[in-house]
């Protein structure tokens, strides 16, 4: 038996060990452009540690492009999507869990519609109204269509069905209506899937690039990710890969540094969005 | 007396639709709303060429069926989305099952495989370019030492599709094996313990206990693939822009070409019809088949 132990993890760790490493190939070449010189890169033999760190690329980038705009824009955006999520799936959330009425399963389904279009394929007519609505370039533009989650009302359903109805009962016994009882017993005991969903969200309305480059094109309202792709754009010819690897690691910074300060809670948030999906 | 009852029955009524009313009135206005609206401006001329809306029927779905370059990125589309789907849950899965073995660096290993998660599309598809660009990419100058000449191989048309294809599975396995892992620890031990009495071998086990276990997960890691794939726009916009020769092209890229690079809203919104179309009728097929059998919680 300790032999057959053995063995199987021999087979773990020699699918395991050369693919996290090939899977951090992108991250260390990334890292390694950012520092490097452009003379030293364009040395055709290539070399992982730059022979000398510098960092004028970042300085560079900050000069070429606002990003000290596109941070503030991209917070503002995150911050504003999630607040107004947290309402919007809290209460369909607790319709659905726990009121009873006609048309209960049909409107779940209507919501799980949301789950198969996503933005992306119906950003035509979304930017027509969006247009009409007179909201082009604007930051509310880029969130708005986010305002409601099938997907976030479906994780707190989960997480509302599980808790006990006597919790509820005595907020009513005190008075309390349903919003009470949302504000004070669902959503502190639902806290580890409001978590998780925060996570989830905050990561892809950080990442999201194609909605807010349709409808912005002032520095005022555009994102990160988008100001990142106008930055390499702005070059026509092959792009100044040292500048270009700064810019891209002043992007995704935030994120995987948080993400190696809290890799458990991201990843159990991430584990969670699944599990209750 | 009469009148209040009505009325506390009628508020009992209306409530439930009080709490869905802020998230249904944004799902009307951008997801209902729209796939209706697209509908309804594929059936005009409505371009450059045509600056007022002109009625024409079904005339852009006779077109667009009768472009040869439809056809190729429906193909292309195709292609992509079933080669990174079956690839990045397969492997996903592998790996996830080698995750859950309580093993040194377990921690390690999820963080790297993890973290592509959180980088933006767009930029996984500028750090790919890189990587891929001629002479001073990172490719050729492997395939440099190993003595094989400089292939630039996002810029030829049979290899280009998986170029992408590659970053797509780089930046979304880690997701699944997430997700899959998920499903593992769910799994209740004492079942995997009395097949091991049983005497089942470990493949015995997956196949009979673990993976019939996991086929919840297996569709809901299945359909956000599905969706994820569309995120290729991201991807497609900044490594290629559908080059070289449409062998890129995939449809959400070819949409946005012809609404906002050609100006064609008829078209775009024929084509936009015809995806919303596709995705309805994969909710429908899930759900009738193995839909009903594994999503219990719906």
């Amino acid at each position: 038996m300790p032999g057959g132990f053995r063995k199987i993890n021999v087979l773990s760790y020699s699918i395991l060990v050369p693919f996290s490493i090939l899977m951090l190939i992108p991250l260390l070449l990334l890292l390694s452009t950012a520092f490097k010189s452009l003379p030293e890169l364009m040395n055709v033999d290539f070399n992982w540690i730059p022979k000398k760190i510098i960092l004028s690329n970042f300085s560079k980038a900050m000069a070429v492009a606002p990003f000290g705009r596109y941070y503030l824009n991209t917070i503002i955006v995150v911050v504003m999507i999630l607040s107004i999520q947290v309402v919007t799936i809290s209460l369909a959330a607790y319709a659905f869990s726990r009121l009873r009425f006609r048309g209960r399963d049909a409107l779940l389904i209507l919501f799980l519609v949301q789950l198969m279009i996503p933005p992306q394929s119906i950003v035509v007519p979304n930017y027509h109204t969006i247009t009409s609505l007179k909201l082009l370039n604007t930051k509310i533009a880029i969130g708005v269509v986010y305002f409601a989650s099938a997907y976030g009302t479906f994780l707190m359903r989960q997480a509302f069905k599980a808790i006990p109805m006597e919790m509820e009962d005595s907020v009513k016994m005190d008075g309390g209506g349903g919003l009470t009882a949302i504000v004070h017993v669902f959503l502190p005991l639902a806290k580890p899937s409001l978590i998780a969903f925060s996570l989830v969200s905050i990561s892809y309305h950080w990442n999201e690039f194609f909605w807010p480059l349709i409808i912005t094109d002032t520095v005022r309202a555009r994102t990160l990710t988008v100001g990142l792709a106008m930055l390499t754009q702005a070059t026509e010819s092959s792009p100044e890969w040292t500048l270009t690897m700064a810019a891209t690691l002043i992007v995704v910074f935030p994120l995987l540094f948080a993400f190696v300060l809290f890799q458990r809670r991201f990843i159990q948030s991430f584990m969670y969005s699944g599990l209750k999906g | 007396m009469q009148k209040s009852v009505f009325t506390s029955s009628f508020r009992n009524r209306i409530k439930p639709f009080l709490y869905l009313l802020p998230a249904l009135f944004f799902l009307f206005i951008f997801t209902y709303y729209p796939i209706l609206r697209a509908v309804y401006i594929s059936l005009f001329h409505w371009s450059t060429d045509y600056p007022q809306k002109v009625f024409n029927g079904l005339q852009n779905y006779v077109a667009i069926v009768q472009e040869p370059l439809f056809w190729k990125v429906t193909k292309n589309t195709f292609l992509y989305s079933i080669s990174t789907i079956f690839l990045s849950m397969t492997l996903g899965l592998v790996l996830a099952i080698q995750v859950n073995k309580r093993i040194k660096l377990g921690g390690f290993f999820k963080v790297s495989l993890f973290y592509p998660t959180l980088i933006p599309m767009a930029a996984a598809g500028l750090i790919w370019l890189w990587i891929y660009a001629p002479i001073y990419g990172l490719l050729d100058n492997f395939l440099r030492n190993l003595g094989l000449p400089n292939m630039g191989l996002l810029l030829r048309a049979d290899t280009a599709l998986w170029c992408v294809v590659l970053v797509a599975i780089w930046k979304h396995v880690g997701y699944y094996m997430i997700l899959f892992l998920a499903g593992l620890q769910n799994i209740p031990a004492e079942l995997l313990d009395v097949a091991t009495l049983e005497g089942a071998n470990s493949w015995k086990k997956f196949r009979s206990v673990t993976f019939p276990l996991l086929s919840s997960y297996t569709f809901f890691v299945f359909i956000i693939n599905i969706v994820d794939s569309l995120q290729s726009i991201d991807l497609i916009y900044i490594m290629t822009q559908g080059k070289p020769a449409h062998a890129t092209n995939l449809i959400v890229y070819y949409i946005y070409q012809q609404a906002f690079r050609f100006w064609n809203m008829g078209m775009g919104s024929t084509l936009t019809t015809i995806l919303t179309l596709f995705l309805l009728c994969c909710v429908v097929a899930i759900f009738s088949t193995i839909g009903r059998r594994v999503y219990y919680e719906v």
